[in-house]
């Protein structure tokens, strides 16, 4: 099925309008839906469209404008009214509650008595149907984030809703399961005649999985066209509201793969006496070994990237240089010296920061001012024995605020206030102060917009310039072409191998990702 | 006496002064699962204990009585879940503030007036009642107790069969996402503190109407905290919840018997024996704890 403009529309939004406080989330935004159409929804974090989803859904009340459902003006006071509407959606931080299990989480939402052969039935329907294997009684804490992910669509396909809308569905997924999604979503559309809202800000995503794009800027429609009829350059233009140009920029992107000509070894001299040492890190944990064997070493001024797909001991790893959890066996040196780690903080005495990969729960405190956030890990600097100097904390926070161009409406306001890539920014500017010789950099692109991204590269290569070793632990292909001399790969808690990047590519790359040697 | 002889009495005692706890712990049980952690369990018992024996003193009858404290039960869990999970104020504090008040109200009311005192039946059931050791704790109780047979296996069906149960777990595991899912988060976690209400009542009418028959000040004496401490004790599941009841209870007996059988300890050291050993209890089981994600969080729409 082709999509019609003369149709009715099956979704027709007119003048949307939301504010929260002070800041117009949307401000009088315009979208029309298809049936039998994938409608991309692009936008830098904070250009609304979550907010405009959110509207959608019955989970927030608009402030002005009309929605029309097959030319039908409604009201979607509740998610209640939306779901019988046949709107749905699969979140990007997922609905799902960890402690229930598969089928008790499909179940949720529904009416009625809880009949467990019914739902169990009609998930392995909607399972053959799509392709998407899930288990029922598996509990949900238990599941991969590919595996939860699958548990969505079914949930929401389920519903047989009309309209589906999936929110940045690819940002845990690997290539694989990214591609297995938009099979689905293909079927969806073209042979049941639904339509597919796709937010994203991947626009190698949305140019090709989409019918139709929307562009969203500061709440407000920057651009629409058929896909077809547009370039991802032009796209990225209308998103970030400037030129984008820069290779890594593009690369981020999912545009283009990285420039392979960058001179090998950018980082340290060979020789130099590394800055991270692991060895024979191993980790069990409740009968599973969750890392095995690890031995990774990071040289000053070196950026060696830890690839590999998600849940392969990356997420443990992460855990174990952050202090979080003893490894079982195994030792961490950090310049030199080994690193009791059984002590609280010694990692990060000993010069080790991290932006770890979840950052709302254990890179910042959400509801601490930007101030306390930024000082965090240098007390010592701003306070004296027993009371905090508040005036030197400011200046101390100023200053690296100023650094490291963080976007706050004062040092007071909570980091909750701040948007994803200032939030992240904070927790770079703090574990960089001081003297860090070594950065842990976990996933820290993750859910960032384009000009957070690029700012994230420019710092992380900037931190490198300055001699310290970065390790960055990241599940995107671009990302560690872009970014790093070494590339090491993990798979199943064992790093399978490690390749200048000179030599590796995506085919390479990918043997050792799937546990064999290339 | 002999020693089978005191080991039933105080067995029967044991199981006496379980009863009340494992009707409240049933109510809090199930609040927790919604994660509306529910502190004025202690009102709601105190509460009820006192209007049961006002009630039944005017009435004439136990069992009028003992209505009218599930009543009271509901209402102080209806005060409470409008006001947390209404209009957000902390549940904590609105817990402590109840318990004091509860507290307060009835050590006054006690003073104003008289109450002839009245006590529900004891219903013996034959032939089971004549089983040596356990026959008379478990056969022959005060009738409301054999409630607990129904209540039970109800509450346990409420929340890990029903479509209702299914939505008050999700409330109190993510209420974020179950809002998404169309879930009225906090009109679930009212409804559960109603439940709480009702039973807590129930427990604290027992007490008075049934065990005692009569009303003292504070005579709960802290008998709600000891339920909080039942669900933790039981790691939020239903039978080990009630397993802790029992644990407190018999723990509680001994400390009425021990006098009796010759043995003289410190009164005080006694009557805090229970709270010790729900100490004790809870760290010794701390590991497996396996609470509600979002026990004790509240709440509020368009909020993260």
């Amino acid at each position: 099925m082709t999509p019609t403009t003369s149709a009715v529309p099956i979704l027709e939004l007119r003048g949307i309008t939301k504010s929260y406080g002070t800041v117009k989330a949307c401000a009088g935004v315009d979208l029309r839906v298809d049936a039998g159409e994938i409608h991309g929804l692009l936008g830098e974090n904070g250009a609304g469209k979550s907010s405009l989803m959110k509207v959608l859904l019955g989970l927030v009340r608009r402030d002005a404008g009309t929605v029309l459902v097959r030319g039908e003006e409604v009201a979607l006071d509740s998610p209640q009214e939306a779901a019988e509407l046949g709107i749905g959606m699969v979140h990007q931080h997922f609905s799902l509650i960890n402690g229930l299990t598969v089928w008790e989480n499909v179940a949720l939402g529904d009416n009625g008595k809880v009949n467990k052969q019914a739902i169990c039935a009609d998930i392995a329907e909607v399972s053959a149907r799509y392709g998407l294997t899930v288990e029922p009684d598996a509990r949900v804490e238990t599941l991969s984030a590919g595996e939860r992910q699958r548990v969505e669509v079914v949930k929401c396909l389920r519903r047989n809703p009309q309209i589906l809308i999936l929110d940045e569905p690819t940002s845990v997924l690997t290539q694989a399961e990214s591609e297995e999604l938009f099979a689905v979503l293909g079927r969806v559309v073209q042979e049941e005649g639904r339509a597919v809202i796709l937010i994203s800000h991947k626009l190698a995503e949305i140019a090709q999985a989409t019918d139709r794009v929307t562009v969203l800027r500061k709440g407000c429609v920057a651009f629409r066209a058929v896909t077809a009829d547009t370039t991802p350059q032009l796209l990225a233009r209308q998103m970030v509201g400037r030129e984008v140009s820069l290779g890594e920029e593009a690369a981020a992107l999912g545009l283009v793969p990285a420039d392979k000509r960058r001179k090998d070894g950018g980082g340290g001299p060979e020789g130099q006496q590394p800055v991270l040492r692991l060895a024979g890190l191993t980790v069990d944990q409740g009968g599973v070994r969750l890392l095995a064997d690890v031995d990774l070493t990071v040289g000053p001024g070196e950026i060696v990237a830890l690839y590999g797909v998600e849940g392969n001991g990356q997420a443990t790893l992460g855990d174990v240089l952050a202090g979080l959890i003893p490894p079982t066996a195994g030792t961490i040196e950090v310049t030199g010296d080994r690193v009791d780690v059984t002590r609280p903080g010694a990692l990060s005495k000993a010069g080790l920061g991290i932006v770890p990969e979840d950052r709302h729960h254990s890179g910042v405190v959400l509801d601490m001012s930007v101030a306390e956030n930024l000082t965090m890990k240098a007390l010592d600097k701003v306070s004296g024995r027993f009371l905090l100097r508040r005036r030197a904390m400011l200046a101390e926070a100023r200053r690296l605020a100023d650094e490291f161009n963080i976007v706050t409406p004062s040092l007071d306001a909570p980091v909750r206030s701040l948007s994803g890539g200032n939030q992240q920014r904070v927790v770079l500017a703090r574990e960089l102060s001081g003297h860090t010789r070594v950065l842990v950099a976990a996933q820290p692109t993750h859910g960032l917009d384009v000009g957070a991204i690029e700012d994230m590269y420019a710092r992380l290569r900037a931190a490198a310039a300055e001699g310290v070793g970065v390790l960055l632990i990241s599940t995107e292909f671009e990302e560690v072409m872009a970014l790093a001399t070494r590339i090491a790969v993990i798979s199943s808690g064992r790093i399978t191998g490690a390749l200048p990047v000179s030599e590796a590519t995506a085919e390479r790359l990918g043997m050792l990702v799937g546990g064999e040697a290339a | 006496m002999s020693v089978l002889d005191s080991t039933t009495t105080i067995l029967a005692s044991g199981v006496r002064l379980t009863v009340p706890l494992a009707f409240a712990a049933c109510g809090e049980y199930l609040a927790e699962r919604a994660g509306a952690m529910n502190i004025s369990v202690e009102a709601m018992m105190l509460s009820a204990a006192f209007t049961s024996v006002a009630t039944a003193s005017a009435t004439g009858s136990a069992t009028v009585g003992l209505a009218a404290g599930v009543l009271t039960g509901l209402v102080v869990g209806f005060v409470h879940g409008n006001l947390s999970h209404r209009a957000q104020i902390n549940t904590f504090v609105i817990g402590l503030v109840l318990n004091a008040l509860v507290l307060g109200l009835t050590s006054y009311l006690i003073t104003t007036e008289q109450f002839t005192a009245h006590q529900v039946g004891v219903l013996s059931i034959p032939l089971l009642q004549d089983i040596p050791l356990i026959g008379k704790p478990l056969f022959s109780q005060r009738w409301p107790a054999y409630l607990l047979i129904l209540l039970v296996p109800l509450t346990w069906w409420l929340v890990e069969r029903s479509r209702w149960g299914l939505e008050l777990r999700a409330v109190g595991e993510n209420p974020q996402a179950a809002d998404v899912t169309g879930i009225k988060v906090n009109v679930r976690r009212r409804q559960a503190l109603l439940w709480c209400g009702a039973l807590a009542g129930l427990g604290g009418a027992y007490l008075a109407v049934g065990e005692v028959g009569s009303f003292n000040q504070n005579m709960t004496a802290g008998r709600g905290y000891l339920v909080i401490a039942a669900v933790i004790f039981g790691a939020w599941r239903l039978g080990r919840t009630l397993l802790g009841c029992l644990v407190f209870g018999l723990s509680d007996a001994m400390r009425l018997a021990l006098p009796a059988l010759g043995v003289t300890l410190n009164a005080q050291l006694l009557v805090a024996a229970p709270y010790l050993l729900a100490l004790l209890a809870m760290l010794l089981f701390t590991t497996q704890h396996r609470e509600p994600a979002a026990l004790g969080r509240p709440f509020e729409r368009g909020s993260t």
